[in-house]
Parts: C-alpha cells; structure tokens; sequence
C-alpha cells in the first residue's frame, strides 16, 4: 500500500461519510420538528444506532473478537441494571459494565 | 458571528463522559492503524477529515484487504449511511432564525453518534437560537478530542497494556448503549431501538453487510406506524 493510494482512500472515505451529512442537511431544509415524517426518521436513527451496538456487541472484528461472548452480553446486562438502578447514572453504568467485561476477560 | 457562549457551554458538556466514551475508542482506532502500517500523518488525516469510527475502521481494513478505491467508497457509504437520518434529525433541532445555510453544511462535519444523542438529551433545556452554538460547541470539542486521541493512540499505544486497549475499545458500544438507554421514553422510540437490535442480530447471519441499514430501516417504520397516535416528544 502505498501512501499516495492510502491519502486517496482517505479522501474518498471522507466524501463517501461527508456525503451522507450533506444530503442529510439538504434533506432537512423544510422538514419541521412536529411532522410526523421528522418522528419516522427519528424512530429510524434510534433503530439504526441500536443495530449496530448489537452487531458491535454479539458479532465484533478487530480487538474485540479476541474476547469472550458472555462477557460482552454479561457486561451489557450489567451496564443496564447498574443504570436503571442507580438513578440513571450514565458514567457509574459506563465505568462498572467495561470493569466487569475486563474482569470476565482477563481476571476470571 | 457565533454565540461564544452557548458554544463554550457545548463544549463544556462534551468535556468529561462524551469525550471518555468517544476518546477512548479513537485512541484504539490511533494504536490500530500503526500496528496495520499506517503512518502517524495519515491517522491524523482519516479523523480530522472522516471523524466517523466505524467508517474509518472499515476504510483501514479495506486497504488492508488490498481492496480498490470503489470498494472503499461503497463500503464508507454503507457503513457511515446512519449519519444520514441522523442529520436530518438533528438539522431542524438546531435550526437558527438567522443562519445561512453553509453554516449547516459546515457543523454537518461534526455530527456523530456521540454528539447526536448528547444534544437530543439536553436541546429542550436550551433556547432555539442558542442550539446551534452549542452543538457546533458540542461537536467541535467531540471531534477535537477525537483527533487528540487518534493521534496519541498511535504514539504511546506501545507503552499500555493490551488488556486496558481492548477495555477501551468496550466502552464505546457500551457508553452508546447506555445514551440510547436514555431515550426510553416515548413507545415508538422504545419499540424501535428493540426491534432495531432483535433484527440485527437475525439478518446479520443472511445479509451481514446490509443487516444494520435494513434493521434500523424496518425498525423504525414498525415502531413509527404502531405508535402513529402517540403524542410527539421532540
């Protein structure tokens, strides 16, 4: 590989990612925030995200892959319980599920 | 002429558990790319000018996997095609009275997961003319601290323990599964984000590289329709 083709994919990947922004922005010029078609997307943004924290969580590449399977839904479960049981504490969940999947991981 | 006030409240919200949640995947995004062979001024380039993870991993492994500019586009586009509703979305959230559009155009660089769902949590809090300022705050420092972390990734990954990497690069999904926690209120958003993730996980095993789009696609629209008549919590 080399660099003058690497710049290039750079260049291209950031068209391709800036493009979907772009015509978000275009999209939305006379979209209002009470129309039911701004609710539709929104059900669509939400359901897209929590698609890829499945695939993320169940079938991950890179680093990832290296771990074990129940520890990740493990630690997803404790991220869940710990937020809904300590009043919703984003960072208390955060910190407490990624030190379970490390202590399932490497210590257990 | 921006509103440094609402821009530096943006940031200032950024500044501790979003930028943990983000930086901490970056710096790993940072310690792969030197051990697949890239150089630190291409790391640096692909976050300043992509600044969307997953794209980024897939446009690394697609040059690792010897494939062709083509298929790097396509492949960018596929995986970065959420950052689409996503911006539709968010644009009319931020909407200023006054603003040209190119002003869009421009924060529309800065728009990710992260920023996304922290501006959604805390924009009915915040004045219709001061949103913009403070998503462009929110953002900007998003992806500042996201180059930072690229780039000192790359430098000092040598000299941390692979277990605390492979910690880092948990907390992201994590901290992103906890912020869509947060958006539990209305029904159809609730019916969505299940849905969204019982589907990925079936059509990943038919259709691996279309299971996210078609998922969140499907997903939202089953939600959106049974809930149709629900009251609006924009």
């Amino acid at each position: 590989m080399t660099a003058n083709f690497i710049y290039l994919s750079i260049l291209v990947a950031s068209i391709a990612t800036y493009a979907c922004r772009a015509f978000g922005v275009f999209s939305s010029k006379n979209l209002s925030v009470d129309s039911p078609i701004f609710h539709w997307i929104k059900c669509i943004s939400v359901g897209i995200i929590s698609a890829v924290i499945a695939k993320i969580i169940l079938f991950p590449v890179g680093l990832l892959s290296e771990t074990t399977s129940i520890s990740r839904i493990a630690s997803t479960l404790v991220a869940i319980a710990v937020y809904f049981l300590f009043k919703k504490n984003v960072l208390l969940s955060v910190f407490v599920s990624t030190a379970t999947f490390l202590l399932i991981n490497f210590y257990l | 002429m921006i509103n440094l006030l609402s821009f530096k409240k943006g940031a200032r919200h950024a500044f501790g558990v979003p930028a943990i949640g983000l930086g901490a995947s970056m710096f790993t995004f940072g310690a792969y790319l030197k051990s697949s062979g890239f150089t630190l001024l291409e790391s640096f380039t692909s976050t300043f000018f992509t600044f969307a993870l997953p794209g980024q991993f897939v446009m690394a492994e697609t040059i690792v996997a010897g494939g062709t500019l083509l298929n790097i586009f396509l492949a960018v586009l596929l995986t970065n095609a959420r950052l689409y509703p996503m911006t539709v979305n968010l644009i009319p959230i931020i909407r200023h009275s006054n603003y040209p559009k190119w002003r869009y155009y421009l924060v529309a660089q800065f728009i990710a997961v992260t920023a996304w769902f922290n501006m959604f949590a805390v924009h009915k809090k915040i004045n219709q003319d001061e949103k913009f300022d403070y998503f462009f705050g929110l953002a900007g420092f998003l992806w500042f601290v996201s180059v930072i972390c690229t780039v000192s990734g790359f430098l000092i990954s040598n000299y941390v323990s692979h277990k605390i990497l492979v910690g880092f690069v948990f907390v992201n999904p994590i901290y992103f599964l906890v912020m869509t926690l947060t958006n539990l209120v209305e029904k159809k958003i609730i019916t969505s984000i299940i849905l969204g993730s019982i589907l990925s996980i079936i059509l990943f095993q038919f259709i691996p590289d279309w299971s996210v789009l078609i998922s969140g696609l499907s997903a939202g629209t089953i939600g959106f329709l049974i809930f149709k008549k629900e009251k609006y919590d924009s």
